[in-house]
């Protein structure tokens, strides 16, 4: 309870890691309804990859331009999100596109580009002559680094997607459920695509970034799985979802500060163990449903 | 006969299908304002290619579709076979049948109490009002095309297209929604271009037949084309047939 209180307190001294961490619980979730709607699940295992790959091609331009890092300041820290953002929108658009013509499998596309995305990776940061352990910290997510600047960059961007989400949700759901009908009424499907596309490809960068890619992978993922056992709406739905991440950020955050245990790890942990409780309840509903059916 | 009546939808020597393969060519035929058609031919024959084209859902490679009515201001109502729709959308029949009225709106703009009230009216018209809060996916097939077909009718269109919207549910369900387009034809002066594997129960109903078979499409009436192709292709499928 005294670890509670303290958490609480204005003055905490790692208040920005947590209002960090639910900040990325709370805006994953919201794009994460999509990638289980579409039936995107495994890109979410690949996205996060790329947005690393993104992360350290721009460290590497970075170390090529300008010389030393600055520890993630100012423009280096622009520079790593346009980097990411650019990756990770890009192979979006080729999976995209390779998934319309039908070219190979689903599970062989993502496989091939989650091996690319790693081993890319890893060759960015090799060749990068200032890289450092900190930077290959921060490409696991580093959340308990986050800075007062970079939690207000934070705050504006993720701001910015879930007001995009919720001010384009008729168009996103139309051309998600229904492309055909989209197109019958003149909406332009394409664009909408490209649209989320670009959200997802925002809010992974930052998320990775912030959280690293396991984290924002469960966050993407799990929270949506969870909730859609039991929405019926899909304004529940995304709002469940959102709320689930946010709530399995705070209850991560708690454990992983109270036990002293990785954050990313708790934080999924926690949003594991809900997913588990949550269909655990289900099943069980449908089980008492089916035994007083006559 | 129906009585004759301004063109709704005119094609003119069109070609339809994907590049570098065509599946109907040289198709000119009318839809009448008011008239009620149905699309009929052997599986795989282009029914629904035919279709898919005059929506703009399939590319025209030859040829010109002219529509009377402006497809922006007044979209067509659309009702796709039902297993198109993924059953994993956590969505009430209700918020199904609002998406019929986003056709109106634009980007910013969110669905408001007219369009709520429109959806709800739609719902009434198709006899599901009572079950407006219940999921979708949790509805049997006839349920789930009437909600379906009161999505179309949320967009308040002229035209009416369905796609087999009679496949899959039973001989009961079958009537009512044969019925109940019966009934809007009638009551609302609507243009209907349905698809079907078969005249059946929608043969009370029908004025006219676009046969599609071998790359053509012909229209002719209902009296006609019974003459021309014979009971056995019009009320079953060629592969029934065989």
């Amino acid at each position: 309870m005294n670890t509670l209180i303290e958490i609480l307190k204005p003055g905490f001294l790692l208040r920005d890691a947590l209002v960090a961490s639910l900040l990325v619980g709370l805006v994953c979730p919201l794009v994460g309804v999509y990638f289980v709607l579409r039936r995107m699940v495994f890109l979410g295992v690949a996205l996060p990859q790329i947005s690393s790959a993104g992360i350290a091609g721009s460290f590497l331009a970075y170390s090529w331009l300008a010389g030393e890092h600055q520890h993630m300041e100012g423009g280096e820290r622009t520079l790593a999100l346009a980097g990411s953002v650019v990756f990770t929108l890009v192979a979006t658009l080729l999976l995209a596109a390779f998934e319309r013509r039908g070219r190979g499998t689903v599970e062989a596309r993502i496989g091939t580009t989650y091996a690319i995305a790693g081993a890319v990776t890893i060759l960015f940061l090799a060749k990068d002559p200032h890289g450092d352990a900190e930077i290959v910290g921060l490409l696991k997510g580093d959340i308990l680094a986050t800075t007062g600047a970079g939690l207000a960059g934070m705050f504006w961007i993720f701001g910015a997607v879930a007001v995009a989400l919720l001010a384009f949700q008729k168009e996103l759901l139309l051309v998600s459920f229904d492309r055909d009908l989209a197109v019958v009424f003149g909406k332009r499907a394409a664009l909408w695509d490209l649209a989320l596309y670009v959200l997802i490809g925002i809010v992974i960068s930052l998320g990775v970034m912030t959280a690293g890619p396991m984290a924002t992978f469960g966050f993407l993922v799990i929270p949506p799985v969870a909730m859609r056992l039991v929405a019926r709406r899909m304004m529940t739905f995304s709002l469940g979802s959102a709320l689930l991440g946010a709530a399995s950020a705070f209850a991560g955050f708690y454990l992983a500060y109270r036990f002293d245990m990785p954050l990313g790890p708790a934080e999924i942990a926690v949003a594991s163990v809900a997913l588990a409780a949550i269909g655990g309840v289900t099943a069980l509903r449908r089980g008492l449903g089916a035994a007083r059916a006559p | 006969m129906p009585k004759t009546k301004a063109a709704a939808i005119t094609l003119q020597g069109v070609a339809l299908g994907y590049p570098g393969h065509r599946v109907l060519a040289g198709v000119s035929l009318t839809v009448e304002r008011g008239e009620f058609v149905a699309l009929l031919g052997p599986n795989g024959a282009g029914k629904t290619t035919l279709m898919r084209g005059i929506l703009g859902l399939h590319p025209v490679l030859a040829g010109r579709i002219e529509y009377s009515f402006d497809r922006l201001a007044s979209p067509p109502g659309y009702v796709p076979q039902r297993d198109a729709l993924d059953p994993i959308f956590p969505l009430s029949a209700f918020e199904v049948v609002l998406m019929g009225t986003y056709g109106k709106l634009g980007p910013f703009s969110r669905a408001g109490r007219v369009e709520r009230e429109r959806a709800r009216e739609a719902l009434a018209q198709v006899g599901l009002l009572d079950l407006a809060r219940r999921p979708f996916w949790a509805m049997s097939g006839g349920q789930k095309q009437r909600v379906l077909i009161a999505r179309a009718l949320a967009a308040e269109p002229e035209v009416l297209f369905l796609d087999e919207p009679t496949a899959g549910v039973d001989a009961e369900a079958e009537a009512t929604i044969t019925t109940l387009l019966a009934r809007l034809h009638r009551e609302r002066d609507l243009t209907v271009v349905l698809v079907s594997h078969h005249l059946g129960a929608i043969r009370a109903v029908v004025q006219s037949i676009v046969w599609v078979d071998e790359g053509r499409a012909v229209k002719g009436s209902t009296e006609d084309m019974l003459l021309e192709h014979g009971p056995a292709s019009l009320f079953r499928s060629r592969a029934e047939v065989a």
